[in-house]
């Protein structure tokens, strides 16, 4: 039986670039965690629920429930914010 | 779908401002979460997971989810978290990953049947069979256009915050060989990939596309558009259509459950990508390109996402409480695509709406929602009230509505109409959809309704 040859059709993905993590934290003892509620539904309620569970089990660890200004763009005011006033951040939620 | 938008946040606090930073996803997301993160050039970026679904749960529920484990990785929630942020990193994660990703213009020989399971396996079909894409089919194919096999038409991707795939005359002729089309469908086959609108939208809420096609080029590649126009009946609209889709999935890094497609039910739309020629000869209205600002001798393509249509008969003396009836139900976010047959555009001539713009005046006007249910929309929540929090209007007036108060469903830009049928029936249908949203466009900026004259 003869053989073909044929075109792929898929199209070109951008290659990856690096982009490596930020160093890993100690401990969360005594620490600032930015609780950030991106925007999609139900998310606000999720992390005051996270919030309110981290105040009553790990009472050292300081939390702010924030809000990303836009779901589809960065917030460079809060990200400086984050990165000025807190140790890390939890984001959510993927829905 | 929103887990690519928050993988992309943790990306830029982590990357960009340097804070150790955690995503929590639904657990359906898993597998898609891990792609992207890949493609984000951190394999290993940190995530914990939660049970699906969320967006129901009430505030106790959320507390279990959260005192619960993750579904991931078995281990108690909390404990993922500190985890995810306490963990030694590998230098691979220090460092992040590059690659380059190249695919191959021709794959491995094979047999026919081997080879359409080659296609098959690699979910770059619809699980129809496909006309396999030789050089010499390619070739003939690219004759259809005066443009070189190797410029390029532009990107896609299955939804926002993804990476952009891009493609060539060429990439896109392969495609439209596989889908059965004929080399004179080819320039309407590039507008539309030239669009920056996939019809393989992985939204969880099974987006799938109609595309309507404008001037000159209707009648010169035989395209539909009296009887059977929106269905199996025309070799020029059938084709397209298919093209519409295969070059989508296939052009975009694919369109596979799970990764890259997560729509809950899936669409049966998304055979057709409901593809047709406006009927505009037997309108009594101005063509939808011309409304969008083009000439009535340009050929268009417009592309519009839709969900699903509700189907009516005739403008009888009850017609405007049916219409009501009929739009109110509708998702205020997608809008209306009204498609009629000439009857019902007449009939409504004689009744005073002597233009198209009357109409949507009349819908807009007329057809509404009572505020509490407007907003308790998946899309109203998820899409719209971010908009009303900044203060944008109508939205933001809308927000402030008594939960009675009667709101209009659709803004007058979310209501088009389109003429199409061959008049054996006043049949019309309502599409719930719209153009895609300038949030989500490649650039703001760019247009609905494309050239197809540009690309023969």
């Amino acid at each position: 039986m003869s053989k073909l040859t044929v075109l792929s059709p898929e199209g070109y993905p951008p290659a990856v670039t690096t982009a490596g993590l930020s160093a890993p934290l100690d401990g969360l003892k005594g620490k600032t965690v930015f609780l950030v509620d991106v925007g999609f539904e139900n998310s606000d309620n999720f992390m005051r629920q996270l919030q309110g569970w981290l105040g009553e089990h790990e009472p050292s660890i300081k939390t702010e429930v924030v809000r990303w200004a836009d779901q589809h763009r960065p917030d460079p005011v809060l990200s400086e914010r984050i990165r000025s006033q807190g140790d890390a951040a939890i984001l959510g939620v993927g829905l | 779908m929103c887990s690519p938008e928050v993988s992309g946040h943790v990306k830029e606090l982590e990357v960009d401002y340097g804070v150790p930073s955690v995503g929590v996803h639904a657990d359906v997301f898993a597998r898609l979460v891990e792609a992207v993160s890949r493609q984000n050039g951190q394999p290993r970026a940190r995530r914990a997971f939660v049970p699906t679904p969320v967006t129901t749960k009430t505030p106790a529920e959320l507390r279990g989810y959260i005192e619960g484990n993750d579904p991931i990785s078995g281990r108690p929630f909390y404990e993922q978290l500190v985890e995810e942020l306490t963990r030694a990193l590998a230098d691979e994660d220090l460092r992040g990953t590059e690659s380059d990703r190249s695919t191959p213009r021709l794959l491995e020989p094979g047999s026919e049947d081997d080879l359409q399971q080659v296609f098959i396996d690699n979910y770059w079909t619809d699980f129809l069979p496909i006309v396999l894409p030789t050089e010499e089919r390619v070739q003939r194919m690219l004759k259809g256009t005066s443009h070189a096999p190797d410029e390029l038409v532009g990107s896609l991707r299955p939804t926002g915050y993804r990476e952009l795939w891009e493609f060539t005359v060429e990439k896109v002729a392969v495609n439209a060989v596989m889908a059965g089309a004929r080399p004179e469908y080819l320039p309407v086959i590039l507008a539309l990939a030239a669009s920056g609108v996939t019809a393989r939208q992985s939204s969880t809420s099974s987006m799938a596309n109609l595309a309507v096609v404008n001037g000159p080029i209707r009648d010169e590649i035989g395209m539909g558009s009296g009887i059977g126009a929106l269905g199996p009946y025309n070799h020029a609209n059938a084709t397209i259509g298919r093209a519409y889709g295969l070059l989508s999935q296939n052009l975009q890094g694919g369109s596979r459950p799970g990764t890259t497609y997560m729509g809950a039910q899936g669409n049966p739309f998304n055979y057709s990508s409901v593809t047709f020629a406006e009927n505009e000869e037997a309108s009594p209205w101005s063509p939808y390109h011309v409304q969008e600002g083009h000439q009535p001798d340009e050929s268009t393509v417009s592309p519009f996402y839709v969900w699903g249509a509700s189907w009516n008969e005739g403008i009888r003396d009850t017609w405007q409480e049916n219409l009501k009836a009929m739009l109110g139900g509708q998702d205020p976010f997608m809008g209306a695509i009204l498609t009629l047959d000439p009857i019902v555009a007449r009939d409504l001539v004689a009744r005073g709406f002597d233009t198209k713009e009357k109409l949507v005046a009349w819908i807009h006007e007329n057809v509404r929602m009572r505020a509490d249910l407007y907003w308790d929309r998946f899309t109203m929540r998820n899409l719209m009230h971010d908009i009303a929090r900044r203060g944008e209007e109508p939205w933001a007036t809308y927000a402030k509505a008594a939960p009675g108060d009667l709101l209009p469903v659709f803004e007058p830009d979310l209501i088009k109409i389109v003429v199409v049928g061959g008049s054996s029936n006043g049949q019309w249908y309502s599409f719930n959809g719209r153009t895609l949203d300038p949030r989500f466009r490649n650039d703001p900026s760019d247009p609905m309704t494309v050239s197809v004259d540009a690309w023969r």
